[in-house]
């Protein structure tokens, strides 16, 4: 399906749209830009006819397993819309500062294509708000296995708001539409991307020189355990996290780093937190909830095996969940599912081995004693991390936080100065 | 591998205490080749401690190294250099993650016997020439997946007249066009000879679905058949339970539902599996399954619920000789179903709804340079 006009049409449409679009985007562009009080309090009345009850069965239909509305709701609201406008662009967002002779405003970057992945269900329609809250035309290529919700998200949007409609194209493109993805990519100013490292390259390729490239590639989430406050809860909180995100996320931890050299530790560590793991494995929803963490941890387990790389390590198997311990202190993807890796990184090695990762890192969440928290907090950061948590929130949201070190709406528009 | 062919060219091909011995000789035969040919292979059994000698019982099947079939869509193994294989086939699979499966000579020549005895025994064959309609892929160069090798394999049970293919390459990509099915079956309806149809579950629904909003009704000829494989792949979402797809062809097509075969297989499992007159899919001699423990993997008794171990000593080129389906389901007697048939039945829940999320921790989502064209899921011809 394809989204444009704010009218849903058949993918047999895509050589037409594609054909007009240029000339679409340049008339919209001529017109003063979008402002954002528009795109708030339009998606603020949708938030509260959510809320209402009245697209319940259009949730049901496409909300996630997992997903609630209550998550979805606050994201929704004038006040945290507001709020990141502020905290990402200023208290005046789009006001003119006056410099002497100049005036520098704040403007649209112009055109973004957004490409976003499909691990996180909803991604294209939140990449899309970003790009609408900073006034830019938006064309999305969705990504493969959305089942309609994105497109249903952005045909309310506009049902509600028709001034959107020319800001908001989306496409059903599959990845291997590479002579329409490049046309989409021709018209942009801007490209933001969400994805791993093929799709980042396939991408860089495709974009036209001079055009903006806005990379949110994968990034790989660690935990640090160099002492407790409170064993037994935060052990548990960390369990429970790695359950309840599967390790999918950016934010999941992949590997349980101890501040240790000592391989006696690591293993009674292992043999400590498993049963932790089991219990939150045996409180996921669903039965044989267990089967996708079983074959993803044996499946793991076999391609090490082959690789003829299991040389020192340990693998501790639980019922629907799996620790195993590896040699080497580097960070790096787990078997995910509730397959997660203990390693030995004590802090004197902590810089080296983070740097070697630079461009993966994003959220650690730190188990340590209070006194210790200052300390290994200004290092985590130091070596590259962008978000550093305590052990059972490393996938939460806060207000104001940004996305891996920035803030992406101040990407997302550009200043031009006047000259009076 | 003598053990392989004396298996697959035994008779009754629903006895199982009959071949057990036959069966488990042939397992180890096969375990004993791959160790030797394969040395990935060799590095699992030695590090699982597993040797083909403790195959003593039915019950040690269980200690042969059980390979998912995840495993073979991310690394390819192989026990022979390709110049010696029949052929490689690739199971389908969504976001270019495939498995890639070696079929050696020795395979084909075992193949052979089991379709020719299982397609006799069910009704399959036929010596009455006949039309085919295939709800399907059209056989292409650049398409290696073993369901469109099996649906045109299934054409060759009765003398095709003529194939008709719902899915045809246009601009090298898979095109469905379920109106011209609708009018071919319209055409083959005045025939002197009486049409198969061959395909996925999916596609007849959908089909029958458009002809009856069409208002398209057809009697097609005494002794037509419906031959469904392949599963619902990405339409799990619609599937429907198969009384009310029976009750459908029947009135748009005028097939009685026991002429309706169903077949279930997959790549790294070649064994062909039908449907008996109750709809079961009893095992056959060549093959065995093992319901294991989700959590666990362990063997779980009759009756359970769990994740499928499909084991056969079909294969030399490639080590599936137990492999694990992503698919939960669970075994029943054979004397429970009533057919007739001795022999246990699986039943198959669905799939563990892991592998086609796409993941956000590193490398793992390949947005781009992906098939996501026609995706289906998975090696199963089901």
């Amino acid at each position: 399906m394809i989204f444009a006009n704010g009218k849903l049409l058949p993918d047999s449409e895509r050589k037409k749209v594609l054909t007009g679009l240029e000339k679409a985007i340049n008339a919209t562009r001529m017109g003063p830009p979008l402002e954002s009080e528009t795109v708030i309090a339009a998606v603020d009345a949708l938030g509260r006819r959510l809320a209402g009850g009245e697209f319940d069965a259009l949730l049901a239909r496409y909300l996630p397993a997992g997903a609630t509305l209550a998550e979805l709701l606050p994201m929704l609201r004038r006040e945290t819309l507001e709020q990141k406008l502020r905290t990402e662009l200023g208290g005046a967002p789009f006001a003119a500062q006056t410099h002497g002779r100049t005036a520098a405003r704040v403007l649209p970057l112009g055109t973004l294509l957004h490409v976003a992945a499909g691990n996180m269900p909803g991604l294209p329609v939140y990449s899309a708000l970003e790009g609408l809250l900073t006034g830019n035309v938006n064309l999305v290529k969705l990504p493969h296995g959305d089942k309609g919700l994105s497109l249903a998200a952005f045909s309310l949007l506009v049902e509600q708001e028709p001034r959107l409609a020319p800001y908001l194209c989306a496409f059903d493109l599959p990845s291997k539409e590479v002579v329409d993805i490049k046309l989409l990519a021709s018209l942009a100013d801007g490209i933001v991307t969400w994805g791993g490292d093929s799709a980042i390259q396939s991408l860089r390729a495709m974009a036209p020189a001079g055009c903006k490239l806005m990379e949110w590639g994968h990034r790989l989430g660690f935990a640090y355990v160099a002492g407790y406050e409170d064993v037994e809860g935060e052990l548990s909180a960390l369990a429970r996290h790695i359950i309840g995100t599967n390790q999918r996320l950016c934010s999941s931890c992949q590997v349980i780093f101890l501040d240790s050299d000592n391989r006696e530790e690591a293993l009674s560590f292992c043999r400590i937190f498993l049963p932790y793991l089991e219990k939150a494995a045996e409180e996921r929803p669903g039965p044989w909830a267990g089967a996708g963490a079983s074959l993803s941890g044996h499946t793991a387990l076999l391609e090490r095996i082959v690789e003829g790389r299991t040389e020192g390590e340990v693998h501790f198997p639980g019922r629907g969940c799996s620790v195993t311990f590896r040699p080497h202190g580097e960070l790096e993807l787990s078997p995910m599912e509730g397959n997660v890796l203990v390693k030995l990184l004590p802090r004197r090695d902590l810089m080296g081995a983070l740097r070697r990762q630079k461009g993966r890192l994003q959220t650690a969440g730190l188990l340590c004693a209070p006194e210790d928290r200052e300390e290994l907090t200004g290092l985590l950061a130091r070596a590259g991390l962008t978000r550093i948590t305590r052990a059972g929130s490393m996938s939460d949201t806060f207000p104001g936080e940004g996305h891996d070190g920035e803030y992406p709406l101040r990407r997302y528009v550009r200043i031009v100065d006047v000259e009076g | 591998m003598l053990s392989r062919q004396r298996l697959f060219w035994k008779g009754k091909p629903y006895d199982l205490p009959r071949s057990d011995e036959a069966f488990l000789r042939a397992c180890r035969d096969n375990a004993a080749y791959h160790i030797r040919h394969c040395p990935g292979y060799a590095a699992i059994c030695r590090h699982l401690n597993f040797s083909p000698d403790q195959l003593r019982t039915m019950e040690d099947l269980a200690k042969i190294p059980v390979i998912p079939t995840l495993f073979f869509k991310r690394k390819a193994l192989f026990s022979m250099p390709q110049w010696r294989m029949a052929m490689k086939v690739t199971s389908s699979g969504t976001s270019g993650k495939f498995s890639q499966i070696g079929f050696d000579w020795g395979s084909i020549l075992a193949e052979a016997p089991m379709v020719v005895r299982l397609g006799l025994y069910h009704r399959l064959a036929s010596p009455v020439p006949a039309h085919c309609v295939i709800l399907g892929y059209k056989p292409n160069k650049a398409n290696h997946t073993g369901v469109t090798r099996t649906m045109f394999g299934l054409t060759h049970f009765s003398p095709p007249l003529s194939r008709t293919y719902a899915l045809n390459m246009v601009d090298g990509a898979y095109v469905p066009d379920l109106d011209s099915i609708a009018k071919a079956l319209k055409r083959l309806e005045s025939s002197r000879f009486p049409t198969r149809v061959i395909g996925f579950p999916s596609y007849l629904w959908f089909g029958l679905q458009r002809m009856e909003e069409l208002g398209l009704k057809v009697s097609l000829p005494k002794g037509s058949r419906i031959i469904l494989a392949g599963g619902w792949k990405q339409h799990y979402a619609q599937e429907v339970d198969k009384g009310t797809l029976y009750a459908l062809v029947e009135k748009v097509l005028g097939i009685p539902r026991e002429n309706i075969n169903e077949l279930f297989g997959a790549v790294e499992h070649p064994v062909f599996y039908n449907v008996c007159q109750k709809h079961h899919f009893h095992i056959p001699i060549y093959g065995r399954v093992i319901i294991r423990d989700p959590d666990t993997l362990d063997p779980l008794p009759m009756g359970q619920v769990g994740l499928i171990n499909l084991i056969s000593p079909l294969m030399t080129a490639t080590p599936t000789l137990s492999v694990m389906t992503d698919d939960l389901g669970y075994l029943t007697p054979g004397a429970d179903c009533g057919c007739g048939i001795q022999s246990p039945y699986l039943t198959i829940l669905g799939r563990v709804g892991m592998t086609d999320i796409q993941t956000c921790a590193a490398g793992a989502a390949e947005l781009l340079g992906g098939d996501e064209g026609f995706g289906i899921e998975g090696g199963k011809t089901q």
